[in-house]
Order: C-alpha cells, then sequence, then structure tokens
C-alpha cells in the first residue's frame, strides 16, 4: 500500500466535501453532542452529591462508579442490545438500530466518566468556599452552584474527557447503531468498516477528523484553564 | 448594657473522650463587642463556628431576640443577621466588585439597588485601588479587608471575625484594626477570636477567656452561670 497516496487520497476526500464523509461525520457529533447533553446536568448533580453528602451506601455507589470507568464500550453495547432486542424488555420502543440507541449507549458511557471526575473536583474544592457562600446568606443551590463554579475547570475536565471517550467509543455504536449508512454510522464505526474493505482512505481521513477532535477538546480544556494550562 | 441579642445554652462537642466545647450559657448584648481570648485549641474558632452554623454541636437552647432557634437546623433568616469571616477569608473567582455583591445578590437584589451599596463598602474598606486585580493576587490583609467589606454591605446585626488580624503585616493590621474598629462603634455586635493585644484592648471590649472548650473568665473576672 502506498501510504503516501493514501493519505493524499484521504484529505482530498475530506476538503473536496465528499457527501458521505460529512454525513459520517455530522451523525458522530450530533450522536455524541446530544448523549451528553443529555448526561451532563444529572452527572455532575450527583457527583456533587456524592462528594459532599453522607448517607448509606455512599462509599459502595462511589466505588462502582470508578470501577465503571473502565468498563468496555462493547459490554454496554451488548446489555443495551439484549434490552433493546426484540426479546428485550425495552424492545417494544423499537430502538435498536437508530440514533436514539446510540445515545443511550453513549449516556451511560459518559455517566461514570462524569460522575467520577465530578466527585474528585469537588472534594478537591476549599471547603471554605461553600462556608463562603452559606455565610454569606446563599441558598443551598446557589452555594452549590457557586462550589462548581470554583470548581469549574475539573468539572470541565469531566466534561471534555466524557466527550473525548463517547465520540471516539466503537463497541457500543456497532452494537446498538448497526452502522447504517447514513443513519447511524458514525467515525468510529466507519473507521473500523472502511478499514476492514481495505478502503484506508476514508478511514485515514474520519481517522483524522478524530483526531482533530480530540485535540480540539483538550487544547480547549487547555485554554480554559487559563494560567494552569496553556499560559 | 443593651438587652441580649443572642442566648446559647449548653453548647458541647467533643471528638472521642476530648472536650471541645462545653460553654454552659453564652449571652451577647446588642450593639456589644466581645473578643474571645485563649490558647490554640481553646475553642474560640470553633465557638464562632457553631454560632455560624457551620459547625454541629449539641445545643440545649438557643434564642435570638426573643425567639427560638434550632442552630443544628440553621435558619435562612438567621443568615441573613449574623456573618462569619474566616481568619483566612476566601474570595471568589471573578473581581472584587462581584465578591462584595456576592451576599446582595444571594438577596435577590437588583444591581441599581445594590451598586450604591457595594460602592460605599469599597470606600469603607479602602479597597477602590483593588478593583481591576484578580482576588488570588490580593495580599492576606488585602483580602481580608474585601471580606469585611463583602461582610459589612450585608450590614447584618452580628458580626463573627475569626483571628482577623493575624499573619498579616503591621500595616494590614493596623488597616484591619480600624476596620473592626469602626464596626465595633457602628452599633453591631461583634465576636472576634483573636490574640491581638491592640483588639483586646479597644474601647468597650469585653473579654471572654477561653481555656479547654470553657469560657474560664469574662472581662477578667469568674463566670457566673
Amino acid at each position: 500500500m502506498d501510504w503516501l497516496a493514501t493519505t493524499r487520497e484521504a484529505f482530498a476526500l475530506l476538503f473536496s466535501g465528499d457527501a458521505d464523509l460529512w454525513q459520517v461525520i455530522l451523525i458522530s457529533l450530533r450522536v455524541s453532542l446530544l448523549a451528553m447533553l443529555i448526561a451532563t446536568p444529572p452527572a455532575i448533580a450527583f457527583g456533587y452529591l456524592l462528594a459532599t453528602a453522607s448517607f448509606p451506601g455512599r462509599r459502595l455507589i462511589v466505588v462502582t462508579t470508578q470501577g465503571l470507568l473502565a468498563s468496555p464500550t462493547v459490554v454496554v453495547g451488548l446489555i443495551l442490545y439484549l434490552l433493546l432486542s426484540r426479546q428485550g424488555i425495552f424492545g417494544s420502543l423499537k430502538l435498536l438500530f437508530t440514533q436514539e440507541a446510540m445515545i443511550i449507549g453513549q449516556v451511560l458511557i459518559a455517566l461514570p466518566v462524569l460522575v467520577a471526575f465530578t466527585i474528585s473536583a469537588v472534594q478537591g474544592a476549599d471547603p471554605r468556599a461553600r462556608e463562603t457562600a452559606v455565610s454569606l446568606g446563599a441558598s443551598r443551590m446557589r452555594s452549590t452552584w457557586t462550589t462548581l463554579l470554583e470548581v469549574r475547570f475539573g468539572v470541565m475536565a469531566a466534561v471534555f474527557n466524557a466527550f473525548g471517550r463517547i465520540v471516539s467509543e466503537v463497541g457500543c455504536s456497532l452494537m446498538v447503531g448497526g452502522n447504517i449508512a447514513g443513519v447511524t454510522r458514525n467515525i468510529p464505526t466507519a473507521i473500523a468498516l472502511e478499514t476492514s474493505k481495505g478502503e484506508f482512505a476514508q478511514g485515514i481521513a474520519l481517522g483524522f477528523v478524530l483526531l482533530l477532535v480530540a485535540l480540539g477538546v483538550n487544547f480547549a480544556l487547555a485554554f480554559a484553564q487559563g494560567e494552569g494550562g496553556m499560559k | 448594657m443593651s438587652g441580649p441579642i443572642l442566648v446559647v445554652e449548653g453548647i458541647h462537642k467533643s471528638y472521642g473522650t476530648r472536650r471541645i466545647l462545653d460553654v454552659p450559657v453564652l449571652t451577647l448584648a446588642a450593639g456589644e463587642s466581645y473578643v474571645l481570648t485563649g490558647e490554640n485549641g481553646s475553642g474560640k474558632s470553633t465557638l464562632l463556628r457553631v454560632l455560624a452554623g457551620l459547625e454541629h454541636a449539641e445545643v440545649v437552647a438557643c434564642r435570638y431576640d426573643g425567639r427560638p432557634v434550632d442552630l443544628g437546623n440553621y435558619p435562612d433568616w438567621l443568615r441573613r443577621d449574623l456573618i462569619y469571616v474566616h481568619q483566612h477569608p476566601y474570595l471568589f473567582r471573578g473581581s472584587i466588585f462581584d465578591n462584595i455583591c456576592y451576599g446582595l445578590r444571594a438577596r435577590g437584589l437588583i444591581k441599581a439597588s445594590y451598586e450604591p451599596l457595594v460602592r460605599e463598602a469599597i470606600a469603607w474598606a479602602g479597597v477602590g485601588a483593588l478593583l481591576d486585580v484578580p482576588p488570588h493576587k490580593l495580599s492576606g490583609g488585602e483580602k481580608q479587608r474585601v471580606a469585611l467589606a463583602r461582610a459589612r454591605v450585608l450590614q447584618p446585626r452580628i458580626f463573627l471575625l475569626d483571628e482577623p488580624t493575624a499573619n498579616l503585616d503591621a500595616e494590614a493590621r493596623q488597616q484591619a484594626i480600624k476596620l473592626i474598629s469602626d464596626l465595633c462603634d457602628a452599633n453591631r455586635t461583634v465576636v472576634l477570636a483573636c490574640h491581638d493585644r491592640e483588639i483586646i484592648e479597644l474601647p468597650r471590649m469585653n473579654r471572654l477567656n477561653m481555656g479547654r472548650g470553657a469560657i474560664e473568665t469574662w472581662n477578667g473576672g469568674a463566670v457566673c452561670v
């Protein structure tokens, strides 16, 4: 295989506005961004609760969440497949091989990342931040919001890490999405398919986009952190 | 002496067998100033934090302005009358102006109504020149002045100040003492945990000496329970 020619072909595909290629990219971003929109608010709230509250079973939940960080995405996909398949509990919803199923899968993959990183960020907060807010008359909701703002770089790291994990996962998307062209084919599943067919140019082009997304997310975090990052 | 504004009976706190607080009764009069003295670990800061609702202790009874209060379930209305300032004040990210108006915003005031109050507090604390400086770049004394302005702008009836002059250089200490003296003269109830002789000797300052969690002497005399 001529790597140089293949790479040149990949960039030509990318910058010529190849409709199929850009559809794959848009599906990927749409599914992952929607999954993040759904997962982020409850995960941050739950992470804050686990970091600050004391209740029976809290430790078990924290350890389980941390354990789920390493859960293989293909296993999440398998479980979801069984639940959504015709014989599954949610089979009547007819969600299998739809973008909705991929979104559900990515939400499940993102949740432990968001919760675990939020716990870590909030536990690392200066306790005087919440105490000061409370002492100045802030309500519980406002003092919570203030504390989260004080540790926003940690929370942003949670969001970017979760996005990085779901936008590049292949196992779950393949299992519950089915890799249907124009419907559920996203960047990782398309790379797997094109490579298996020997179509390396499209695989490289999509890989390049995925790499750009991952790098962009990291640069965004570093810039947002200011002195702690790029400055 | 004015009538009592806060009366707390039977304050007890311990870690295992170690007694942290054991105060049979604490009565604070409206408009009076109190300084808690005593060695490190005598319970001064813990007492302030319990009164501020930031730390839990067993309390037999508490009355604020004649109204029963459960310090374990600290009411929001009491927070509006009683402000605690840390030894090393925490300033939120954002501007100094945002920090000073934080409590006013939390009370739902709109900018038009709180801005004059904040400007007045900034002038009072002499922090006008610091408004463009990021909070994390302020010195300890400057942070203390911003924190005092942030507390005063809310016009609470009781100030609880934890070691406000500790670790400050001579100039910053004098500036802080001047502000504290102002608060004491403004007919507010001020309670300080402090070792600073100049604060202890401020006019009308009541001295409560603490040891091993208990108030041992009151203005040099024995405590009457």
